[in-house]
């Protein structure tokens, strides 16, 4: 590490550890020399407006360390070709837990120490603060997210779709659905709407003939299909009536509906509980820094100041209990989590082991059936 | 009522309360544990489809895997086997119904251990066995080991064991009456408050245990909303009769796979390495057939997931590695694969059907899990334990109103054509036939020797036949025994064939040589049996030596078999 970065890192981290002792969490004190731009690669629309107002904006004011953003639509593929390019621009990046995990394991992230976070206000040290499993050596995970199907209430006036079955039936409730490129989730879906209990999703999955069910179920709806790769598309398509119904990250359909008044409701049916990570890529020069920013983003009131902007649920319980209304429009956020009481009845938890084990599979399969 | 009645009733309750959370408790952390050995040592030895997906870039381990894994795992359980369990085979349900209904010495804590550490690397190496038999037997050892405790209970080790039984079956299947009624069912076959109030409470403390604190899932989760056509009703009868003769072919299978390996392999702690070798090579074609097939269980009531032909197969597969696991010397239980190869039979069934009989039907389905019932039931014996799962695990009247029809069709033949169940058939292999009913196995596992007398007459073999005839009138007795100078009982002299005989006539000269006689290994009913057509006093007890241990009066005989009869109505018909 650099001498300046040393510097800031220093003071940041002597500012926040501060911080946790005391009760109100004061913000951390600004960068003494030579304050850089970072660059954090996330995934736009109204999430990164979100992160903006909870995370970005305070950090900047705080330090004077200016945030820039590059989209990312997920997976490890866009982090590899950053990487092979030989020049390091992403400071920090906003990863799915399971491609976090084989990025890790991949050598993709420098490790991150735990010291750097704080405790909670009451003092509750972070292991025990937040949830299990959310510390690792080379991400820390942040947000739980879900994704889950939804539909434009006007497309269906009488019956209303109800269950992940319902999107595969296309007689009842005709018109297009808007599915993401990637095979991630939709052989969940396929195999919940035969009646396989999600958790024995994994289980099945792992088969040949899992797959091939899955597969086939997928073939039932395929004309009908419409492609989506970034997280603001599936309310858009929605928005406009191209599609009918359609799957997409839960804040993201929040949004639509409570800050622009589109009508669209969710089915919490088979929601695909996922989680989010604050990692560093390898080789950043700005390490210091990117800790700092991560340090701040995981602190308590940061936390509860996104999940009151878009319904994405916080790792930390001290975030969680601070979650009331929305900052704008006065809506209460908790029934609109994906934890929230009913929602998780029929959840399919991801099984991120499975995930990041398995990508070269669920690619192979995946492209097999698009060419099918 | 007065205070020591009060007390003693206080404390009944209290005790026995206690014993059956505590074996409840105990058997289904056990089972728990034990399921998730099973599951870790699937995972880690690429035995689980879930672990082999995740290394399908190495597809050259994986098969060395599915080749190796059985085969070296069956030489350790042989080992083990061989050399760690006194009874030299698994221990299962047959050695839980006989612990519990008699009062016999048990197989060891030790064996017990030795043998669920051998089911465990069975079941985690892929062998094509079952976890609900060691469950059992685990369930029962805990049960059996409170019967050690001196408590002052009537009947405490029979229940105990039941409420280990059911609290173990209650944990596996999350189905607390299931597992209520099977240790009524297939162990203490009885029903009678005192056992039903203990096991009961065991049976709820494994449910809240499974369902509540660990939140365990259950076996199957199926949708099914109901029998469309009254006619179908026959046709589930139908299947519950081939399921009968599928069944049959299963246990005549067990039974050919264990000579076949005792004629043609020698060491008998070889025998599982070579059953898990022909499994791996199988299983590299059908990777259906290793281990439990929970996959394949769920994929068998999703329509369309097989066809015909492959349902086919995997059942002839199953069946055949089934029986070559378990004959060759795997340890485990026959009911997961029943439930296996009856719902892939099931399946297989409910697909053909269509096409034989063009009626409109409820689909496939249903007929997946009334053959899954109706083999289950029939091989281990438990038709309402069997019905019982169903419903409590669907919740559904219609599904288990037509598992019920093929239940009973099944159980009526399979009983007719081999009788209760393969425990049974085990046990009579045994020499316990628990086909006429408890009364003949007690009376059976009882030594006649405890009604031993030394009220009798002795005579030397140089004793003169007056000498014996003034000791038997003085001793008011009919018959005296000779014996030799080592107390090696010679003969019978009976005072009728001597009255009239020259009074210096050697006695041995007219002594009876061929008379009847117990021996030490006699049993209550054994000797019943003798005693027909029995003429005398009483009945002398030998040695193995031959020597002359004491006599077993014709009152005793009928007193030994009035007291057990007497404590078995006693035990059965006893209120709390």
């Amino acid at each position: 590490m650099k001498g300046p970065e040393l510097t800031v890192t220093l003071l940041l981290c002597w500012a926040l550890a501060g911080a946790g002792r005391a009760e109100d969490q004061p913000p951390p004190e600004p960068a003494a020399a030579n304050p850089e731009v970072l660059t954090v690669a996330t995934w736009g629309g109204s999430y990164e407006e979100s992160q903006r107002r909870a995370y970005f904006e305070p950090f900047t004011e705080a330090t004077g360390i200016e945030i820039k953003t590059v989209p990312y639509n997920g997976g490890i593929e866009d982090l590899e070709n950053h990487l092979g390019s030989g020049e390091a621009r992403w400071d920090v990046i906003d990863m799915i837990q399971s491609d976090a995990s084989v990025a890790c394991d991949q050598g993709m992230l420098e490790s991150i120490d735990p010291e750097i976070l704080v405790p909670a206000p009451d003092g509750t040290p972070p292991e025990d603060d937040f949830m299990k499993d959310a510390i690792q050596p080379c991400f820390i995970t942040q947000i739980v997210f879900s994704t889950v199907i939804a539909y434009n209430d006007q497309a269906f006036p009488g019956e209303k779709p109800d269950s992940v079955e319902d999107f595969f039936d296309l007689e009842t409730f005709p018109g297009k659905r808007a599915l993401r490129r990637s095979p991630v989730g939709l052989f969940e879906w396929a195999l919940l709407s035969l009646s396989v209990p999600p958790e024995q999703l994994y289980d099945l999955l792992s088969t040949p003939r899992g797959l091939e069910l899955a597969s086939e179920r997928l073939d039932s709806i395929r004309e009908s299909i419409i492609w989506w790769r970034s997280g603001e598309e599936p309310a858009a398509l929605l928005a406009s009536g191209q599609a009918t119904m359609a799957t997409g990250y839960n804040g993201r359909f929040f949004h639509a509906r409570v800050v622009n008044g589109v009508p669209i409701s969710v089915i919490w049916d088979g929601q695909l509980i996922g989680f989010n990570s604050w990692a560093i890529p390898r080789g950043t020069p700005r390490r210091g820094q990117a800790e700092a920013f991560i340090a701040f983003a995981t602190r308590t009131d940061r936390m509860a100041a996104q999940a009151n902007l878009i319904s994405y649920g916080p790792t930390r319980a001290s975030a969680r209990k601070r979650i009331g209304l929305h900052t704008d429009n006065r809506v209460s956020m908790l029934p609109h989590m994906p934890t929230a009481p009913g929602h998780m009845d029929s959840a399919i938890q991801r099984d991120h082991d499975w995930y990041s084990k398995t990508l070269d599979l669920r690619q192979k399969w995946f492209k097999a059936w698009l060419e099918k | 009522m007065n205070r020591n009645d009060l007390h003693q009733i206080v404390y009944r309750i209290a005790v026995v309360t206690l014993v059956a959370i505590a074996v409840g408790i105990a058997s289904s952390l056990a089972a728990i544990a034990f399921v998730e050995a099973i599951h870790w040592l699937n995972d880690r030895l690429l035995i689980s489809p879930y672990a082999r997906v995740q290394t399908d870039n190495q597809p050259g381990l994986v098969a060395i895997a599915t080749l190796m894994v059985p085969a070296l795992g069956g030489l350790l359980v042989g080992l083990i086997t061989r050399f760690l369990i006194r009874e030299r085979r698994g221990l299962a349900p047959p050695d839980a119904i006989l612990a519990a209904q008699t009062d016999g010495p048990t197989p060891g804590f030790r064996s017990g251990l030795a043998s669920t550490l051998a089911a465990l690397l069975s079941l985690g190496s892929g062998a094509s066995v079952g976890q609900y038999g060691p469950l059992v037997y685990l369930g029962a050892m805990f049960g059996n080991l409170s019967g050690y405790l001196k408590l002052n209970l009537r009947h405490q080790r029979s229940i105990a064991i039941a409420c280990g039984v059911a609290a173990a079956i209650s944990t596996a299947f999350n189905a607390p009456i299931a597992g209520l009624v099977f240790a009524h069912e297939v162990i203490l076959r009885h029903y009678s408050l005192r056992a039903f109030a203990p096991v009961t409470v065991a049976a709820a403390t494994g449910y809240i245990i499974a369902n509540v604190i660990f939140d365990r899932p259950a076996l199957f989760l199926v949708e099914f909303t109901r029998v469309e056509h009254s006619y179908e009703f026959l046709l589930f009868a139908l299947e519950g009769a081939l399921c009968a003769g599928l069944a049959w072919l299963f246990m005549v299978s067990l039974k050919l796979s264990s000579r076949v390996s005792q004629r043609y392999i020698a060491p008998a702690w070889a025998r599982p390495a070579v059953a898990g070798l022909l499994l791996g090579i199988v299983a590299l074609w059908i990777p259906e057939i290793l281990g439990i097939g929970q996959e394949t269980l769920r994929f068998a009531t999703i329509d369309d997931a097989f066809e015909v032909t492959e349902l086919a197969l995997i059942v002839v597969a199953k069946l055949a590695l089934t029986a070559i696991c378990l004959g060759f010397g795997f340890v485990g239980g026959v009911f997961s694969p029943a439930l296996l190869i009856g719902i892939l039979f099931g399946a297989l069934y409910g697909t053909v059907l269509p096409h034989l009989i063009p009626v409109p039907y409820s689909g496939p389905v249903v007929y997946a899990i009334c053959g899954m019932v109706a083999l289950a039931s029939s091989v281990i014996g438990a038709p309402l334990t069997t019905i019982l799962i169903v419903f409590e695990l669907t919740r559904n009247y219609d599904l288990t109103i037509a598992a019920m029809v093929a239940v009973v069709f099944s159980n009526i033949i399979s009983y007719r054509a081999m009788g209760r169940s393969l425990f049974d058939l085990e046990l009579r292999d045994r020499g316990f036939d628990l086909s006429l009913g408890r009364d003949k196995a007690i009376l059976e596992s009882r030594p006649i020797r405890d009604y031993l007398s030394g009220a009798y007459t002795i005579a030397r073999v140089d004793e003169t036949v007056e000498t014996v005839r003034q000791r038997l009138v003085h001793g008011q007795r009919a018959e005296a025994m000779i014996v030799d100078d080592d107390d090696v009982l010679l003969g019978i002299v009976r005072l009728q064939s001597i009255i009239n005989t020259p009074a210096d006539t050697a006695a041995a000269e007219v002594a009876v040589r061929d008379f009847t006689r117990f021996d030490e290994q006699t049993s209550v009913w054994h000797s019943m049996e003798i005693l027909r057509g029995f003429l005398g006093e009483a009945v002398p007890l030998v040695s193995m030596s031959g020597k002359l241990l004491g006599v077993v009066p014709e009152e005793a005989v009928i007193r030994a078999y009035l007291e057990i009869v007497h404590e078995l109505r006693e035990e059965e018909n006893e209120g709390a």
